[in-house]
């Protein structure tokens, strides 16, 4: 099952297992790429996934999540694109362009536009970062920086793009009830909140033609009173099935089912919450929102940052890790006739397979597992059923990587520290081509 | 500009092994443009080229780590392996395009990491006690490690050496490895590196002896010092350290080791308020101090400080030097240690006009001036005074912001008032990005 070829409209996948998007501050504080990124992309290729989705790729200089992500927001950057495309390509792997708007979640916002562009001109509730209402031109303009950022894969010869709309990104801010408060064509019923997304959709594809693989991802349940036990839960499963067949409509080729109208949020990545380790980064974060002083104070201290932890873990705990999103991808699944991915802790070959077999998704997309094992789909070749050393879903990558280089953290999966750090550093380096 | 000012700054200067065609050198300063484990990138390149573009004689790169642990924040590129010969080797030929020369600083932070990254959790000291400002913990150095230093001192001026640049500098200076062995403020040893000035100077010494022994006698070898600690700036109950009497008796040893020239500066840690000397703005400083709040044990306390209305006001006014007193003021310190050495010295602080420099000059406080934040803000500062300016039309006005935003933002001229609009500001600092 995990081995069958997928079609996702003109793409071929070659088999079920696909890299979902990771980032890593690799590249320049200006967007442009570095020799890093590749290496980083390339790890994954060679262990054997069928495609790569990519970093957070901004379309906008005001779009970007942190500084250091490659952008993909001028025509020169479709050079550096280019030659990543290729480098995976030697490995029969497939490379899908993820093009993000981040809206008002920028952790670090860097030189430029101290303010993000939203749906609205309420912070975000978490950390507070602060944001002003888009007005009809500026959506006009984001739509269209979309479609050429589309575009600009296109003719990087990659193979195809996936928009970014869920985990809190600017499509989520328009789609969800619980942020999404204008009183325009953009706001309100249901159909007008997912008319940005439904025009993004129609704007690509009218830009880049049938021929060029084309995928959404969408956080079916936004549950942001998980985040915060104050804040209005946001978008139903039930809205968002209408969503989804709407965005097929629309044109796409493929759905991703993710959760959480923020990001990171306790189901996703669903795990630890690592205090200890959160404290050493998220100081960076300080002067970028108006809640991330109480947020690092709580975090910092006994016993605010227990009951945090407590409160973060609670969903983890109840539903487990493994396969958390495949009740909401098997109610997308029956909704749309498009394949539909699946996000959410997989690392076991039975689970992935089972999933697919009973019709709960179509693919499955995996971030911190591969981070753990890069050559997992290599282990499931070889019969192994799950990595040797699995990923513990202890949350350190993703709290180290706003400072540290994105990789494993986890020492109990290694034989010392220093295999660890050489491991982690080991992305400074070219992978040797010859295996290719 | 008069002519004997203008003979003083544009007649070469003369080592023993290497002929400076002005006597105006660009000063160390970093930038974290690089990777993170230590790779150059072009953006670096792009950055030292604007300077030699600009006219200097010499530029005396950023700070250039030996090792490892004696980082002192990550994103800088280093000489730790041979590995890196290359990257200088190519950066060296850019500049030298231009006429300039280029010197490697190498350096080793000792306690003093402002981001000590994740790999290794302690610096190394003379001591073990923490830096009383940051609280950076540290470890006292065994022999051995006292040994490994000095090795890799060696090390890297041998690589400097084979990469075509032509001479390092050993960074005494400014808070890191060599002035905490040789502040009587910081090295509490009681072996035969610590104790007696002497013995306190014992490492730097045994330093420029091994790099000398290594690169022969016919390779630039200079070294730079803190001729006053000034220790008590900041808490007047802290010890003094180091005096000029002090210093230059260690520079008459540093002559007799072997140092074609000794490049004077002040205070015994970095920042320090009479290095660069001029503003302290709490809020530009909170902006980015954030990200240094994991790595000592002091640096929250700080945050805290730096944040508080009134009691930041109150530090502020220690920590400020007011314009007028800045240009210059190492002076009458290299004027001492130059009476006592017959090699040539270089001073730092603050300059920016040819009439200062010229005099300077003439007078033999020094031989040649470097100058950093003057430069920052006017790359093409010795076209300028080539073309017969006293100062530039649009002079640094050290408000230190270049400084206070390195950590998380492009090294660059941050004072808006000196451009026409923040935008304009902007493009100017990324420009190191695509070698305009």
């Amino acid at each position: 099952m995990i081995f069958e070829a997928l079609r996702l409209g003109p793409l071929t996948v070659k088999n079920r297992v696909l890299r979902s998007s990771v980032a890593g501050r690799f590249d320049n504080y200006d967007g442009s790429g570095t020799d890093t990124r590749i290496n980083w992309d390339v790890k994954f290729a060679r262990g054997g996934v069928g495609a790569i989705i990519s970093s957070n790729a901004p379309i906008d200089p005001r779009g970007g999540i942190v500084p250091g992500y490659a952008g993909v927001e001028r025509d020169d950057r479709i050079p550096f694109w280019r030659k990543l495309g290729e480098r995976v390509h030697e490995h029969d792997c497939a490379y899908i362009l993820q093009i993000v708007h981040a809206g008002r979640e920028r952790i670090l916002p860097g030189l430029g536009e101290a303010i993000g562009l939203s749906s609205t001109d309420k912070a975000e509730p978490m950390n507070g970062f602060p944001c002003r209402s888009m007005t009809i031109a500026e959506i006009g303009d984001v739509v269209r920086a979309f479609a050429a950022a589309a575009r600009r894969a296109r003719e990087a010869g990659l193979d195809g793009v996936e928009v970014a709309g869920a985990n809190g990104m600017l499509p989520t801010q328009f789609l969800s009830s619980a942020i999404n408060d204008r009183h325009d064509d953009y706001g309100g019923s249901l159909e007008n909140r997912a008319r940005f997304a439904i025009e993004i959709v129609r704007a690509i594809r009218a830009e880049v033609g049938d021929g060029f693989c084309l995928g959404f991802k969408l956080s079916v349940r936004e549950r942001l009173n998980e985040l915060l036990p104050w804040l209005p839960s946001g978008n139903t499963l039930t809205e968002s099935l209408r969503v989804c067949r709407w965005l097929e409509e629309a044109g796409v080729d493929y759905l991703h089912i993710s959760v959480g109208g923020g990001f990171p949020h306790p189901r996703n990545p669903a795990g630890r919450f690592p205090a200890a380790d959160v404290v050493k980064t998220f100081d960076t974060l300080l002067s970028s929102g108006r809640h991330t002083f109480r947020n690092y104070l709580a975090f910092r201290t006994w016993p605010l940052n227990r009951v945090f932890s407590w409160w973060w873990e609670r969903p983890s705990r109840r539903v487990g890790i493994e396969g958390i999103n495949l009740p909401e991808a098997r109610a997308a699944k029956q909704a749309v006739s498009v394949p539909v991915l699946c996000t959410g802790g997989f690392q076991t070959a039975s689970v992935i397979a089972n999933a697919i077999e009973r019709g709960d998704c179509d693919a499955v997309t995996i971030a911190r597992p591969l981070v753990a094992n890069p050559e997992l789909v290599n282990l499931f070749a070889e019969g192994h059923d799950r990595a040797p050393r699995p990923c513990t879903y202890c949350n350190k990558c993703l709290f180290n990587f706003v400072e540290n280089p994105l990789g494993c953290y986890e020492e109990r999966r290694y034989a010392s520290r220093e295999e660890m750090l050489a491991e982690i550093l080991s992305v400074y380096r070219m992978p040797e081509r010859v295996d290719a | 500009m008069s002519s004997a000012v203008s003979k003083a700054i544009f007649e070469p200067l003369e080592f023993r092994n290497l002929t400076v065609k002005n006597r105006i050198f660009r000063s160390n300063l970093s930038g974290r443009f690089d990777l993170y484990d230590g790779t150059g990138t072009p953006a670096r390149i792009n950055w030292e080229v604007k300077f030699a573009r600009g006219g200097v004689g010499a530029i005396l790169s950023a700070w250039c780590g030996v090792n490892l642990r004696g980082r002192i924040v990550p994103n800088y590129a280093s000489i730790d392996g041979d590995a890196r010969i290359p990257f200088w080797r190519e950066l060296g030929e850019r500049v030298h395009e231009h006429d300039c020369k280029f010197i490697l600083q190498l350096a080793h932070a000792g306690r003093q990491r402002d981001i000590p990254g994740f790999e290794i959790a302690k610096g190394l000291s003379s001591t073990d006690r923490p830096d009383p400002l940051h609280g950076f913990q540290c470890e006292r150095m065994t022999r051995a490690q006292i040994a490994e230093t000095v090795e890799a001192f060696a090390e890297g001026a041998r690589r400097a050496r084979e990469a075509g640049l032509d001479g390092i500098e050993i960074h005494g200076a400014n808070g890191y490895v060599f002035t905490q062995f040789l502040s009587s403020a910081i090295n509490d040893r009681d072996d035969e590196y610590g104790g007696s000035l002497e013995n306190r100077a014992r490492l730097l010494v045994e330093t420029v002896r091994a790099v000398r022994t290594r690169v022969g006698d016919d390779f630039h070898v200079q070294v730079k010092v803190s001729a006053t600690e000034y220790g008590n700036a900041l808490m007047p109950w802290a010890p003094k350290g180091n005096t000029i009497e002090d210093s230059v008796q260690v520079c008459r040893w540093l002559e007799e080791a072997g140092a074609d020239a000794i490049h004077v500066s002040s205070g015994n840690t970095f920042p320090h308020p009479d290095n660069p000397a001029g503003a302290f703005s709490p809020a530009d400083v909170v902006g980015s101090y954030d990200v240094m709040l994991s790595s000592g044990i002091h640096t929250f306390r700080n945050y805290l400080l730096f944040r508080t209305p009134g009691v930041n006001k109150l530090f502020a006014l220690r920590a400020a030097r007011r314009p007028r007193e800045i240009e210059g003021k190492n002076l009458p310190d290299a004027r001492a240690i130059k009476q006592a050495v017959s090699i040539p010295v270089l001073c730092t602080g603050g300059f920016q006009r040819a009439s200062v420099i010229g005099s300077a000059i003439e007078r033999g406080d020094c031989d040649a001036v470097t100058i950093a934040r003057g430069l920052v803000a006017n790359n093409d500062l010795v076209r300028l005074f080539e073309a017969g300016h006293d100062e530039p039309p649009n002079p640094c006005t050290y408000c230190n912001k270049c400084l206070y935003n390195v950590l998380e933002h492009p090294l660059g001229c941050y004072d808006e008032r000196r451009f026409a609009s923040r935008k304009e500001m902007i493009r100017e600092i990324m420009t190191v990005f695509d070698g305009r």
